[in-house]
């Protein structure tokens, strides 16, 4: 346990002696404002004319912009993501100071968690960001500060899971170049993907003149697919969840997200025992 | 302290090392020696769990390195070849770091810090960034991190490559002291420095231990290869005055000499029966000086670790070929 916490705290620390700290936060902390002023503005405009942009009336506060919001947030997470995570194993392999590491009296568990947590902890310093723009609606806003701190867990949610992702991908990739390539190639696939889920139609695919049991196995397979596609990108469980809405699929999801990406993680760590 | 046992580690098909054994007591300061990629680093490795091996096993401390991994860890200091460090960080820091995770108590913590850097020479760079110190404090910053917490067992992996002489002996002088309170196994390819500090050597030629012996019967019995002489039998060379039927009569009626031979005037080669070894020299002085003869000196023919080395080395290449 003690060792968890050394090695996090030195990750940590390394993040704030190097620049990629700063440009983490820095980035966040510049392209989240952005969003927030402009998406802030539009909101304005559309309630105070709310017929020239289709809507019937006032349109729903946590809706139109906690929530789209939010999840711009989460996805501008995953965009700086893999500047977090790429570092954390690859480049102790790149300069060789996995040597000292694997031979200092440490466990696969406490290296492990122990840079999980910092990256984490790089993700609380954002979240400690989002709050101030979450503590100004608070303030002039008329909501409920359940919702804006529910908003900031599915925030956390979102990132925590995509960065047990980075950190899976950083265990198998020999330098950081690779790491955060590949990272951020997995994220932007999921999210072009999720984007064409929406558009799939239901129903099955296949021609009516095709044989039954042809019919029955592509409509199933196309079945799986389109539930994956639609599924598993990490913001299609955050909409709902940004306005507030508690659903524990959802809250699981994400846990189950970080949990199989940590679970590979370990898996491919330890691979270095048996293989080579 | 180190018992290795048919360690074998395959990359692919290729056998890095094969069969490898030795052993190193508690105290000893063994050199590893053998030329680039024989195995010195891979053995290392294996030894301070950085990775497995494919066959056999080894214990350091007691414990077994596949099975209680950790506590071997515990157990030693381990300074890898190129000294890969955590550049960004402060020297002190990244030391501190270190005693926390090797689990020096906290309040012991500031000590030890400074105990290491006290005792590696790493002061006047203790408050700067790692990234700019030069080769030589790097190289002592690596020491100072595998001497953090006394380890009985210290692995050093090539300690003086890339450093100027003065630094070697430098750093020499540091690992004679070390052996004091540690067991060391200190890999190089540099054979003066073994000589010097190392009470034995063990020789690794592709992969396999072509020979360990203490330093002081390897080189003092010029041995059975270079001189013709038998297993554990000791050569000298004499140079005596005095007519050489006289002096070759004398040494020959000697129960310990085994053979006695002219080489040059006034020069004798004279071989010892097994076991009498060291103390061949005073019984030869005597015998001589009660025939009247004069001993201008009388020393053993030792072979410089150089020879052996490229004996073993030349010896196993061409049994292979």
């Amino acid at each position: 346990m003690k060792n968890i916490w050394a090695v996090c705290r030195r990750e940590f620390v390394s993040y704030f002696t190097t620049p990629i700290g700063y440009v983490v936060v820095g980035t966040f902390g510049v392209i989240a404002g952005l969003g927030f002023s402009a998406s802030f503005l539009f909101y304005a405009k559309v309630s105070q004319s709310p017929a020239e942009f289709a809507y019937t009336g006032v349109p729903d506060f946590e809706e139109t912009f906690l929530s789209p919001f939010l999840v711009f947030c989460g996805m501008l997470i995953m965009f700086i993501g893999p500047l977090v995570t790429m570092r954390l194993l690859a480049e102790e392999r790149n300069r060789g100071t996995m040597e000292l590491l694997l031979t200092h009296p440490l466990r696969d568990r406490e290296i492990l968690f122990g840079k999980y947590l910092a990256a984490l902890g790089m993700l609380a310093v954002m979240m400690v960001v989002l709050s101030v723009h979450l503590g100004l609606l608070a303030y002039f806003v008329d909501i409920e500060l359940a919702v804006l701190g529910f908003g900031l867990v599915t925030v956390f949610l979102m990132g925590a899971a995509f960065l047990s992702l980075g950190l899976f991908v950083s265990s198998l990739a020999g330098n950081q170049v690779t790491a955060g390539t590949m990272t951020f190639a997995l994220w932007l696939v999921s999210y072009i993907l999720g984007s064409l889920g929406e558009d799939l139609p239901k129903g099955n695919p296949a021609p009516e003149t095709w044989p039954e049991t042809l019919r029955v196995i592509v409509g199933h397979g196309y079945g799986v697919f389109r539930a994956l596609v639609q599924e598993l990108p990490l913001d299609a469980h955050a909409r709902e969840m940004a306005q507030g809405v508690v659903e524990p699929k959802d809250i699981a999801y994400y846990i189950l997200f970080t949990a199989f990406f940590f679970f590979l993680t370990f898996r491919a760590f330890e691979s270095r025992k048996w293989r080579a | 302290m180190i018992e290795v046992q048919g360690l074998t580690k395959y990359y692919g098909p290729i056998a890095a090392i094969e069969d490898v054994s030795f052993h190193v007591g508690q105290g000893e300061i063994v050199g590893f020696l053998g030329p680039n990629g024989a195995g010195k680093t891979t053995t290392m490795r294996i030894l301070t769990g950085f990775s497995p091996a494919s066959r056999g096993t080894a214990k350091v401390a007691g414990f077994d390195i596949h099975e209680a991994p950790i506590e071997v860890k515990k157990r030693v200091g381990y300074m890898p070849e190129t000294v890969p460090l955590y550049t960004e960080m402060v020297v002190e820091k990244f030391l501190a770091y270190v005693a926390e995770v090797k689990g020096v108590p906290r309040a012991g913590r500031r000590a030890e810090v400074d105990r290491v850097i006290e005792r590696c020479g790493v002061s006047p760079v203790a408050k700067r960034v790692i990234r700019h110190l030069s080769k030589g404090f790097r190289q002592r910053v690596g020491l100072a991190q595998a001497l953090i917490g006394s380890p009985p067992v210290l692995i050093l992996d090539e300690p003086t490559v890339g450093l100027d002489p003065g630094q070697i002996v430098e750093i020499r002088r540091m690992i004679q002291d070390l052996a004091r309170e540690h067991t060391v196994l200190l890999s190089t390819h540099i054979l003066p420095e073994v000589t010097m500090i190392c009470q034995r050597v063990v020789i690794i030629h592709r992969g396999r231990i072509a020979m360990q012996e203490s330093m002081r019967d390897l080189t003092w019995n010029a041995g059975p290869a270079a001189s013709g002489g038998g297993e554990g039998s000791q050569v000298m060379e004499l140079n005596a005055e005095g007519s050489p039927e006289k002096v070759l009569e004398t040494l020959r009626s000697m129960e310990a000499v085994k053979e006695v031979r002219q080489e040059g005037p006034d020069m004798y080669r004279l071989e010892g029966v097994p076991g009498a070894a060291p103390a061949l020299g005073p019984p030869v002085v005597r015998a001589l000086t009660a025939a009247g003869l004069g001993v201008r000196f009388l020393r053993p023919k030792t072979r410089s670790l150089e020879d052996i080395f490229m004996e073993v080395v030349a010896s196993d290449a061409g049994e292979r070929r």
